[in-house]
């Protein structure tokens, strides 16, 4: 069986739909269901009988066919199933539908937070929001809002005057492991439980991941233990896995909109599929939506689904073409493969410095996002480029980036001192809790560097500390 | 004769295998890949923050010891240190080597802070972050871990250690180290600038550059094996000037490390590198030999003494894996592990208890179970094995380095000398 059959189906048509019309976010990997030592191999025949029901191709091949295809993975799997699948860049993914959004007239505010919206009677008219980098109050009038903000989604309805809409955090960690271990996405074959994924993505892979309740968003932890248990997941399917190098750890936050049929406390089995909230109907207000629940994989038909809905209520039908057209960057339909930044380079090494070696990111690379992004921090670049993301974490890209942008005019050097700090403070965020084993080494290898060689604990203060 | 193994060819390994070596010793030096000076500041540390900055590190170590009573330092003083940091003084000389054990400079870095440190090679000496110094800082467009913007605009917003201020304005030389390279790193650099007539083109080139009255900041690339290259290069400018240490690979690092590679050679030293110990015989309480993994199957080396100078967790010779179960690689030694857990989650903040982790020694430097008894009564330990400091925050890397190496070659030295003895009133 398949716990969540409904978005089994919408899961499978939509990862078609993305791989074509954001083919740059998408590497069509492939993927396997294995069933290891400690799965049952019978649950199986459930898992198949479900992906037939739901319309999911796959097709069981032998255990040795898999361990020709994925030589690392555990020889002792006892079944496998072969599936269509493809790992996605979520920052590339979500690049792409701005850039679209914007070519059809769309403004983008990010790094502003919403603090109230106001009604206007029983309709909503203005948001009202604080841009979080000068601290100004912005207030944009409207008749219309869709509340697509995930986790948040309860807070952002509160702010709406609509209590009491339940999206729970379920919280999940991920941990990047320095290169790729398989080359097709890998799944257990087993209830899903936690620790039952690895993705490669780009250089690296990742395995994922656990589900804890959380109960603000905004403040979720790596505990050491849910390492561990990601780590003992990960010798099962690659043996071997805790030899392996973990670089960075993160976590995200499910929005899970919650289900009178399971317990508030098992976040897993709430509905992922999507919830529309219309709040006229529930709370009075006209021109609110609120759409929760979902997975990365269906967003854009998240996206769909309460567009239209926004449309009917307008009176204003018509047809959703998200699904046939390409985003910008994605125009030829070429999908994602790993040696694209290697064939940037080799055709451009004689003229352009590389100014991250592990994630092949040129200098003419950084100084145009930076022309795009003249705010942003390192992060906000890192999200576009990489910089920073591979085994040595910002050792020896996190100087060039700082000198680099000084060097553009964009920012001064106090802002150009206080971004590099703040880019190590962050990145020490994904570190420490995955602090083991050969990253151990690269640490005080760029410890040396950082605090020995250059000294950046003695650089002279900031007026106030960067923190976006 | 005595014999001993020196495993590491870091500065502790090399300078502890030079000692030994001339103190009569029959020396072999065992070291995997190259030693940990290429990837530092190619500067002597002794004491540069305690936390606070340190202007005498010498006078400051008792006041440290006192306040850190679990740090080397606390076994190996001042005047241990003195006799460290003099030796190796004299074994360099003064052309690659300048400065006052007791007087820290503060030199500026490659991000624009200024940092304290002791000895310095002579071409970075002119750096001296004083009120009313004024500086050029010039950057190459071909190097890529040198920005002269951000060196010359933290200088000249920092209220200097002394007081005052100094001035700093940035320069950019477009000047290919190699035809038609863009990315060049520091040591093609110091090849090229080996070269008296590619030396001559880069000095014209900078001097058009500088202004009257001006110091020049250049990145520390001026020559490798010529050690003269910097003072023909400031000859030519007409004016002061002074190198800065860059992230690896260090240039000031490889300087020093061909330099007492050279000497170790000369002095007699058997130099084994390429090669990982792997292995080790032990019997009634002492080493007998250690194994090198070398073509052909493993190869034993028999001596009287061992010295493990193999650094710590950033060469490999401390690891944790993924339990955070931590282990010294050649002998699995005891280790002082700190309580409680490993690392925190504040960049800024407290050193990481992990990176103080090590092992602790008797003050002859033989390494001991924490708080107990020698392990074996021939191993001995010096440099950034040693439990109970963060080098890289105190800038004392060096300054413990060279105090433990040469007093671990002294208790060998010592020891075989009294079993020579023993054995000679025995016979």
């Amino acid at each position: 069986m398949v716990s969540d059959p409904h978005s089994a189906t919408e899961c499978a048509d939509e990862n078609a739909i993305i791989s074509r019309i954001q083919a740059d976010a998408v590497e069509l990997t492939g993927g396997y269901f294995v069933a290891t030592e400690v799965d049952d191999p019978a649950w199986g025949d459930d898992w198949a009988k479900g992906a037939t029901e739901t319309r999911v191709p796959f097709e069981e091949v032998s255990v040795a066919d898999v361990l020709k295809a994925e030589p690392r993975l555990n020889p002792k799997i006892s079944r496998a199933f072969k599936v269509q699948d493809g790992s996605v860049d979520g920052w590339q993914l979500v690049w792409g539908a701005a850039n679209s959004a914007k070519q059809y007239g769309a403004q983008i505010l990010t790094y502003h937070a919403v603090t109230k919206i106001e009604r206007d009677g029983d309709r909503v008219s203005q948001v009202v929001c604080t841009d979080v980098k000068t601290g100004e109050e912005v207030r944009i009038n409207t008749n219309f809002v869709l509340n697509c903000a995930a986790a948040w989604g309860g807070q952002i309805a509160h702010m709406a005057g609509c209590p009491d809409v339940q999206v729970v955090p379920g919280a999940g960690i991920m941990i990047a492991m320095n290169h790729r271990l398989t080359n097709s996405v890998v799944n257990r074959l087993t209830y899903p439980a936690d620790g039952d994924i690895l993705v490669p993505v780009h250089t690296v892979c990742i395995i994922g991941t656990t589900d804890q309740k959380a109960d603000d968003p905004d403040q979720l932890k790596i505990d050491w233990d849910e390492v561990q248990q990601m780590m003992d997941c990960g010798e099962l399917l690659v043996p071997g896995f805790r030899k392996a190098r973990a670089i960075h750890a993160w976590a995200g936050a499910r929005p899970l909109v919650k289900d009178s049929r399971v317990g508030s406390g098992d976040t897993r089995h709430m509905s992922r599929g999507m919830s529309i909230i219309d709040h006229s109907d529930r709370d009075g207000l006209k021109g609110l939506l609120t759409i929760a629940g979902g997975k990365l994989t269906t967003y854009r038909l998240m996206a769909e689904k309460v567009v239209d809905a926004m449309c009917t209520q307008l009176d204003d039908p018509r047809p959703c073409r998200t699904a046939t057209e390409n985003v910008p960057g994605s125009e030829s339909g070429k999908n994602y493969v790993i040696t694209h930044r290697l064939e940037e380079r080799e055709h451009d090494r004689f003229e352009e410095q590389i100014l991250c070696e592990c994630e092949l990111m040129s200098r003419g690379m950084f100084t145009r996002a930076l022309v795009q992004q003249p705010k942003g921090s390192f992060d906000d670049l890192r999200r576009q480029l990489r910089l920073g993301m591979g085994p040595c974490q910002g050792g020896f890209c996190s100087l060039r980036a700082t000198g680099v942008a000084l060097q553009t005019e964009h920012i001064d050097i106090e802002r150009a001192t206080g971004l590099m700090r703040l880019f190590l403070k962050n990145r020490w965020i994904g570190i420490w809790p995955i602090l083991y084993g050969d990253q151990v080494r690269q640490t005080a290898l760029d410890n040396w560097i950082f605090q020995g060689t250059l000294d950046v604990e003695h650089l002279p203060g900031p007026t106030h500390e960067e923190v976006v | 004769m005595t014999r001993v193994v020196v495993i590491g060819a870091g500065v502790a390994g090399l300078v502890a295998a030079i000692r030994l070596a001339d103190g009569g010793a029959r020396v072999a030096l065992l070291n995997k890949g190259t030693g940990g000076l290429q990837l530092g500041q190619g500067t002597i540390d002794i004491l540069g923050y305690s936390p606070d900055r340190v202007e005498r590190p010498l006078e400051a170590l008792q006041a440290f010891a006192q306040a850190n009573p679990r740090h080397p330092y606390a076994t190996l003083d001042a005047e241990c240190v003195r006799a460290g940091t003099g030796y190796l003084q004299e074994l360099l000389g003064p052309a690659l080597l300048v400065g006052d054990p007791d007087v820290n400079l503060q030199l500026p870095t490659a991000a624009g802070a200024i940092r304290p440190t002791a000895l310095v090679p002579p071409s970075m000496a002119a750096g001296g972050c004083v009120s009313g110094a004024n500086f050029v800082i010039v950057g190459l467009r071909q190097l890529k871990d040198f920005y002269p913007e951000l060196v010359a605009g933290n200088l000249a917003r920092t209220d200097l250690p002394g007081g005052g201020r100094l001035s700093a304005r940035a320069a950019m030389l477009d000047f290919p180290a190699r035809e038609g390279e863009v990315d060049s790193n520091a040591l093609t650099y110091a090849r090229a600038l080996d070269d008296p007539a590619y030396r001559r083109r880069f000095a014209r080139a900078v001097k058009a550059l500088v202004g009257e009255g001006e110091t020049v900041g250049l990145p520390a690339v001026l020559g490798l094996d010529d050690h003269d290259a910097w003072t023909d290069i400031a000859d030519q400018i007409g004016a002061p000037v002074f190198e800065i240490p860059l992230p690896p690979p260090s240039v000031p690092g490889l300087r020093l490390n061909r330099a007492l590679t050279a000497r170790a050679k000369t002095s007699g030293v058997r130099m084994v590198p390429g090669s990982k110990v792997t292995g080790f015989r032990a019997s009634g309480g002492s080493v007998n030999s250690v194994q090198l993994a070398v073509a052909g199957g493993p190869r034993d080396f028999v001596a009287d003494a061992f010295l493990l100078a193999t650094g710590g967790f950033e060469s490999g010779a401390l690891h944790a894996d993924s339990y955070h179960n931590v282990h010294e690689s050649v002998f699995d030694l005891p280790l002082r592990i700190p309580q409680g857990h490993l690392v925190h989650g504040d960049y800024w903040g407290d050193p990481q208890p992990l990176f103080t982790l090590g092992v602790e020694t008797e003050p002859s430097m033989l390494v001991r179970h924490p708080d107990g008894d020698a392990v074996y009564d021939n191993l001995y330990a010096a440099g950034g094995i040693l439990a109970g400091a963060t080098r890289w925050q105190e800038k004392s890397g060096e300054g413990i380095a060279l105090a433990s190496a040469v007093r671990a070659a002294d208790s060998i030295l010592a020891t075989a000398a009294s079993v020579a003895t023993s054995q000679g009133a025995a016979s």
